[in-house]
């Protein structure tokens, strides 16, 4: 399936989910699709968009949170796998975007390209719910099934990769602005307070 | 072998009274007391993580969840992940607290630690990543103080802690 299709289906089963997303095709795709600010897009730290995203899930126990990863990116920091299955957080949904290729990076081929399996990597770190889906209308028939189970959930989406890939990001806004968005999108959905009363 | 004082609960203490809820920790030798007594708190979510940059990427998501939260992590480690601490929370004004062994000071005579104690703060300057060490047990009840200033400062914080204020020597 097409990176977009998935992005488009998932977007269509968010609910109430925040959503963190790892840099790249990841964050470009799903701002692409939603263009929403109560998601948070990695322009940096590549690999640890599933770390900030359990950070936030276990401190939101009550609300929906999905990590959209790449294999490049989960290849980064495949320990967050242990960190995510010791801390069993049953909000928390791990979606990983496999293309095969470093997209954004002139599609390089993925370390171990093709041979590596993401979901028994996830199983042997201790995630027990994992899926590996290969189109979208088979995405579509599980959402409710995976926004319905507990998490720790773990599923890998096989996507093509884009020959013709746009390398510069979509967004309108960044850096400090990001933050800010973000954090003010938090307070507004969840009733907390991201900042103090004067401003940080 | 190692043995400390109670200093661990004082910290722990000044850390609750400063709003901590979490703290993401990976093990070290002079840390190890007060990871312990972080993990017996129930107010306070432990969890620990298998690579130090995983701790500052939890902090920075724990902000967005309205969390206080400090990242346990040795000086080794601290080394490893200034490049997330530089693309993550200087990029986007995050502030995350970490309290940091201040290894290869004068009176750390471990071989290993030697590069730390040389170029961990000239590190931190480069970055403009501020700091602080606890060197003595009456400075921990500034604790609460630095906490409210790194959220000022929009950015990583580093708390060293001393080799003579956790009471470590050899037996």
């Amino acid at each position: 399936m097409k990176t977009i299709e998935a992005m488009k289906v998932l977007a269509a089963h968010r609910c109430d989910a925040v959503v963190v997303c790892a840099l790249g095709t990841a964050a470009n795709e799903w701002w692409r699709v939603t263009r929403s600010e109560d998601s948070f897009y990695m322009h940096g730290a590549m690999g640890f968009a599933a770390s900030f995203a359990l950070g936030l899930a276990v401190t939101v126990p009550d609300t929906p949170v999905w990590v959209l990863n790449s294999d490049g990116s989960l290849s980064m920091n495949l320990g967050c796998l242990l960190t995510e299955a010791g801390q069993r957080p049953k909000n928390l949904k791990h979606f990983v975007i496999d293309n095969q290729c470093y997209q954004t990076v002139s599609n390089m081929p993925m370390v171990n390209q093709n041979g590596a399996d993401y979901t028994a990597i996830a199983r042997g770190a201790g995630i027990s719910r994992t899926l590996s889906i290969d189109n979208a209308s088979e995405l579509d028939g599980k959402m409710p099934e995976i926004n319905a189970a507990p998490g720790p959930y773990f599923i890998r989406l096989r996507v093509d990769a884009e020959p013709e890939y746009q390398r510069p990001p979509p967004f309108s806004y960044e850096g400090p602005e990001m933050k800010y968005r973000f954090g003010r999108a938090m307070e507004k959905k969840l009733g907390i307070n991201v900042f103090g009363p004067t401003g940080f | 072998m190692l043995q400390t004082l109670d200093v661990n609960d004082q910290i722990h203490a000044q850390l609750a009274k400063a709003g901590v809820r979490l703290a993401a920790t990976l093990p070290d030798d002079w840390l190890n007391g007060l990871i312990r007594r972080v993990a017996r708190d129930d107010a306070m979510r432990h969890v620990p993580v298998g690579r130090e940059a995983e701790a500052i990427a939890i902090c920075a998501g724990a902000f967005f969840g309205g969390v206080r939260s400090a990242a346990i992590i040795g000086n080794t480690g601290l080394l490893t992940c200034t490049g997330e601490m530089a693309t993550l929370c200087m990029r986007h004004a995050i502030p995350v607290f970490c309290i940091v062994s201040e290894r290869g000071s004068v009176d750390d005579h471990m071989v290993y630690q030697e590069v730390q104690g040389r170029r961990t703060i000239p590190l931190l300057q480069a970055y403009d990543f501020p700091y602080r060490v606890i060197a003595s047990a009456d400075e921990i009840e500034t604790i609460p103080d630095a906490y409210e200033w790194h959220r000022l400062q929009k950015r990583p914080f580093v708390l060293f802690l001393s080799k003579k204020l956790l009471g470590l020597k050899r037996s």
